[in-house]
C-alpha cells in the first residue's frame, strides 16, 4: 500500500493481505540499499495468520518517493513518523542489519511504539570499510557487487535459492545498483549509540545471527544480545542476508517470540 | 562472473543450484521422479499456497531437479531467475502469452526459425497477438513497427538458419526508449559465447535440447528472467503491475520486483498451460551442461576449420558464417561473439536442389536430421524441411535459399567431418555432371 509520510508518497508492503490497523502488527524495516522485497518469505506468513504487516522501502528506496535519509537517527525518527502514519499504535519490529539500528534508534525515541524488537543478521554498530564506501560514492551498482559478495553465504554463492528458480544474488543486485547505497552505508558506518540505547530498551528482544556472516560477525551480535540482554538464536551455515539465504529458519524465531508476546497478552486480557 | 554468480562460467556449469546436502549425500544432483510433495501440515500446506515461503507443491509447477537446472542457467546467462518448459517452442509460446495479451502487438525479426515464424504468424494470431517482421537489424524499420498497443521486440541471437547476428545493443536501445523489453532466443550461441543480457536483452530464451543438451537426448526449453526491466515505469505492462485476481490479487512487479516476470510466468503459465519439463530430461540436460563450454570450444574450433576446408572445395558455391570477413556480420561478430559465432554454418552445392539430395544422402557420419547442437555433426536442407511451409518470398526474407545445406558442427575429430563431405561433394559433382 502506498500512504503519505511527511508529504512523501511511501510503499509498504502488507504481505498480500489488506492492513489493518486493529490487528496485532509486526514491521519489517531492511537494511543497506534493499527493500520490502528482502521480507517477502516472513511478511506473508504473518498477513495470513492474524497479524497485519508493515514493510515499508525507506524514503528513496524502490518505490518510496523522497530523498534519501542521512543518519540513523533521522532514519529512527522518520519509522515513528511512519508508524503514526499508518494509525497504529504499538508494533513489533524487525529489521535486517542496518533496519535494525533504525529500531535502535525508534526505541530511543519513541519506546512506547514497539511491542518488541528483533534484530536479524546484525550487531550495535556496523562499521564499513571506507574503500566500500568509496565505491558506493561512485556507483552503487559496484558497491552492490562487493556487499553481495560478501554479504551471501556459501550455499547463496552456489547459486542455491529458498524460492525454486531465482538467483538471490542477481535479485539484490538489481534491488541495490537502483537504491541509495551510498548514503545508506555512511549512515552505518557514522552509528555509535547503539551501546547507549541498548541499556534503556525494555520492551522483549532478540538478536537472529548467522554462524558465516562476514559483514556482521556473528561475535559482535553476540556481545551486542549480552549489552541488550536479548534472546540470541545462531543459525548454522548462513551469511548476512539471512532473510533471503535462510526464511524459514528465520522465520521461525520471529513467530516463536512475537507469538508468544501475543499468546501472553491475550491470556491476561 | 555474471551478474548472477562470483563463480567463473566453468564452475557455475558444475555447481550452480546444487550442494550435496540431502540425507544421502548425492554428488550428482539427484532426479525427483515425483508428481508431487507431502505437506508436513495442513498450515505448511495453506503457507505453500499463499507463497509465505518457497518450496514444491507439484512438478507441473516447480521440481527439485527442474529448479537446479533453472538456477544454473540463470546464473550462466546472468539472470534473477529463470523456468525451464518443456521445449524451446514452449518456452517461447510462454514468454509470448506473458508478455501479450488479446489486442497487443510484437515486433520480430524476418530472421527467425520456421517454426517460430509460424508460431508468430498464424497460432498467436489467433489469439488476438499481431505481429509485424522487420529486418533484423533495420533500426528505422522497427522504430516504424513499434505501436502503441507493442509489448516486445523479438529477435536470435544468431538467425536460424541464415546465421544472422542480431545487433542486441542497438536493437534494446530502441525497444528500451519505447518502453518496451527486448526477448532474445540464444539457441545458437549459447551463454558461453554470448550473454545477451549484458548486451541489454530483457529476456533470453533457450531451447536447452541445443548445445546446452549437446547430446541430442532430451527435448526442453528455458526462459530467463533478466530482471533489469522496469515494467512498472513502462506502463504497458498491467498484467505484472496492477491485481492478479487468480492469485489473492498478487502484484508481482510490488512483491518481486527484478523477479517479476518469471514469477509470473511460474504462477500463471506453468499452472496453467503446464508445458512442464521431466525431472528426468532437466538431469540429462544438466549432465551436458557441466560440459558446455568445453564442447562449445571444440565446436567453434571445428566449425572455423570446416568453412575454411570448405571454401577451398570446387562443389561449394557459397558459404556463410557470421566470422566470415565477407559477411556484413562480421564485425558485430567478433563484438557480441568474441569466442566465436557459434557452429553453425551454410553453404550451396553445385547441382541445386538435387546436388544437395545427392550430398546429404552421401553422408555417412553426419545425420541428416532436424535438429542441431548434438555433439554429432548434423546436416539439413531447410527448404525442404524445416522451412517447407514457409513461401519462396517468406524463404528469401528468412535468408534460406533452394540450394542451402545448413550444418551443425559436431565435435568429432575434423578430419573424419571433412571425409565424410568429401564423399558428399563427389556425389553432388556427379550429379552436376562435373564429375
Amino acid at each position: 500500500m502506498y500512504i503519505d509520510v511527511r508529504g512523501n508518497k511511501t510503499y509498504a508492503a502488507t504481505g498480500g493481505k489488506e492492513f489493518d490497523p486493529a490487528l496485532p502488527t509486526v514491521m519489517f524495516v531492511h537494511g543497506s540499499g534493499l527493500d520490502h522485497r528482502s521480507w517477502a518469505l516472513q511478511t506473508r506468513w504473518f498477513a495470513y495468520n492474524g497479524y497485519s504487516v508493515l514493510a515499508p522501502d525507506l524514503p528513496g528506496h524502490s518505490l518510496s518517493e523522497g530523498d534519501a535519509l542521512e543518519s540513523i537517527e533521522e532514519m529512527g525518527a522518520w519509522l515513528a513518523d511512519f508508524i503514526r502514519a499508518t494509525g497504529v499504535d504499538r508494533v513489533h519490529a524487525v529489521g535486517h542489519s542496518q533496519g535494525f539500528l533504525d529500531l535502535l534508534e525508534l526505541a530511543r525515541l519513541e519506546p512506547q511504539l514497539l511491542k518488541s524488537i528483533t534484530g536479524v543478521g546484525t550487531a550495535g554498530a556496523i562499521p564499513v570499510n571506507p574503500a566500500l564506501i568509496d565505491a558506493a560514492r561512485d556507483s552503487a551498482g559496484n558497491a552492490a557487487e562487493m556487499l553481495l559478495m560478501w554479504g551471501f553465504g556459501p550455499d547463496a554463492q552456489y547459486g542455491i535459492s529458498a524460492v525454486p528458480g531465482m538467483q538471490p544474488i542477481a535479485i539484490g543486485r538489481q534491488i541495490m545498483a537502483g537504491n541509495p547505497l551510498y548514503e545508506d552505508l555512511v549512515a552505518c558506518a557514522n552509528y555509535e549509540n547503539g551501546s547507549a540505547v541498548a541499556q534503556a530498551i525494555e520492551v522483549p528482544s532478540q538478536l537472529i545471527l548467522a554462524r558465516k556472516d562476514r559483514l556482521t560477525p556473528v561475535k559482535a551480535g553476540m556481545a551486542f544480545a549480552e549489552e541488550l540482554n536479548a534472546r540470541v538464536s545462531v543459525i548454522e551455515r548462513y551469511g548476512h542476508m539471512l532473510p533471503i539465504e535462510a526464511p524459514r529458519q528465520t522465520l521461525q524465531k520471529l513467530r516463536e517470540l512475537i507469538g508468544g508476546l501475543e499468546l501472553a497478552a491475550q491470556g491476561t486480557q | 562472473m555474471s551478474r548472477s554468480s562470483y563463480l567463473k562460467p566453468d564452475t557455475v556449469a558444475l555447481h550452480s543450484g546444487y550442494v550435496p546436502e540431502s540425507d544421502h549425500g548425492s554428488r550428482a544432483v539427484p532426479i525427483y521422479q515425483t508428481t508431487s510433495y507431502v505437506f508436513e501440515s495442513v498450515s505448511e500446506g495453506s503457507s505453500l499456497f499463499n507463497v509465505e515461503q518457497g518450496g514444491h507443491i507439484y512438478s507441473r509447477i516447480t521440481n527439485p531437479t527442474v529448479a537446479v537446472l533453472e538456477q544454473r542457467i540463470a546464473a550462466l546467462e546472468g539472470g534473477s531467475g529463470a523456468i525451464c518448459t518443456a521445449s524451446g517452442m514452449s518456452a517461447l509460446f510462454t514468454t509470448f502469452i506473458t508478455l501479450c495479451s488479446a489486442g497487443d502487438h510484437l515486433v520480430s525479426a524476418t530472421q527467425i526459425y520456421g517454426s517460430t515464424a509460424t508460431l508468430l504468424k498464424h497460432t498467436i494470431k489467433r489469439l488476438g497477438i499481431d505481429c509485424t517482421f522487420v529486418p533484423i537489424n533495420d533500426e528505422q524499420a522497427l522504430r516504424n513497427a513499434i505501436q502503441p498497443n507493442t509489448k516486445m521486440v523479438f529477435c536470435e541471437s544468431i538467425g536460424n538458419p541464415g546465421l544472422e547476428i542480431a545487433d542486441i545493443p542497438g536493437i534494446s536501445a530502441i525497444a528500451h526508449e519505447a518502453g518496451i523489453p527486448l526477448v532474445v532466443d540464444a539457441t545458437f550461441a549459447t551463454p558461453t559465447l554470448c550473454r545477451p543480457i549484458d548486451h541489454g536483452a530483457d529476456v533470453v530464451v533457450h531451447s536447452v535440447t541445443k548445445w546446452m543438451g549437446g547430446h541430442g537426448v532430451a527435448i526442453g526449453g528455458a526462459v530467463v528472467d533478466g530482471g533489469q526491466f522496469d515494467w512498472e515505469k513502462s506502463g504497458r505492462f498491467p498484467e505484472l503491475t496492477e491485481p492478479y485476481a487468480p492469485f489473492h490479487g498478487i502484484r508481482f512487479w510490488e512483491e518481486f520486483g527484478p523477479s517479476a516476470l518469471v514469477m509470473k510466468m511460474r504462477a500463471e503459465s506453468m499452472r496453467d498451460v503446464g508445458a512442464a519439463m521431466s525431472p528426468h530430461n532437466a538431469f540429462l540436460i544438466l549432465q551436458g551442461i557441466e560440459t558446455l563450454n568445453l564442447r562449445m570450444k571444440q565446436h567453434v574450433d571445428n566449425a572455423g576449420k570446416l568453412l575454411e576446408w570448405l571454401q577451398q572445395q570446387d562443389a561449394v558455391t557459397w558459404t556463410n558464417y557470421p566470422d566470415m570477413e565477407s559477411n556484413p556480420s562480421h564485425e558485430l561478430a567478433a563484438t557480441l561473439f568474441p569466442d566465436g559465432a557459434g557452429s553453425m554454418l551454410c553453404f550451396g552445392v553445385v547441382g541445386g536442389r538435387a546436388g544437395g539430395a545427392a550430398f546429404i544422402d552421401s553422408l555417412q557420419l553426419a545425420s541428416n536430421l532436424a535438429n542441431v547442437g548434438d555433439a554429432r555433426t548434423l546436416v539439413l536442407h531447410p527448404g525442404s524441411t524445416t522451412h517447407s511451409r514457409l513461401t519462396v518470398d517468406d524463404m528469401k526474407a528468412a535468408g534460406i535459399s533452394e540450394d542451402m545445406i545448413r550444418v551443425s558442427v559436431g565435435i568429432e575429430d575434423i578430419a573424419d567431418i571433412k571425409a565424410d563431405f568429401k564423399r558428399g561433394f563427389g556425389a553432388a559433382l556427379r550429379v552436376a555432371g562435373v564429375a
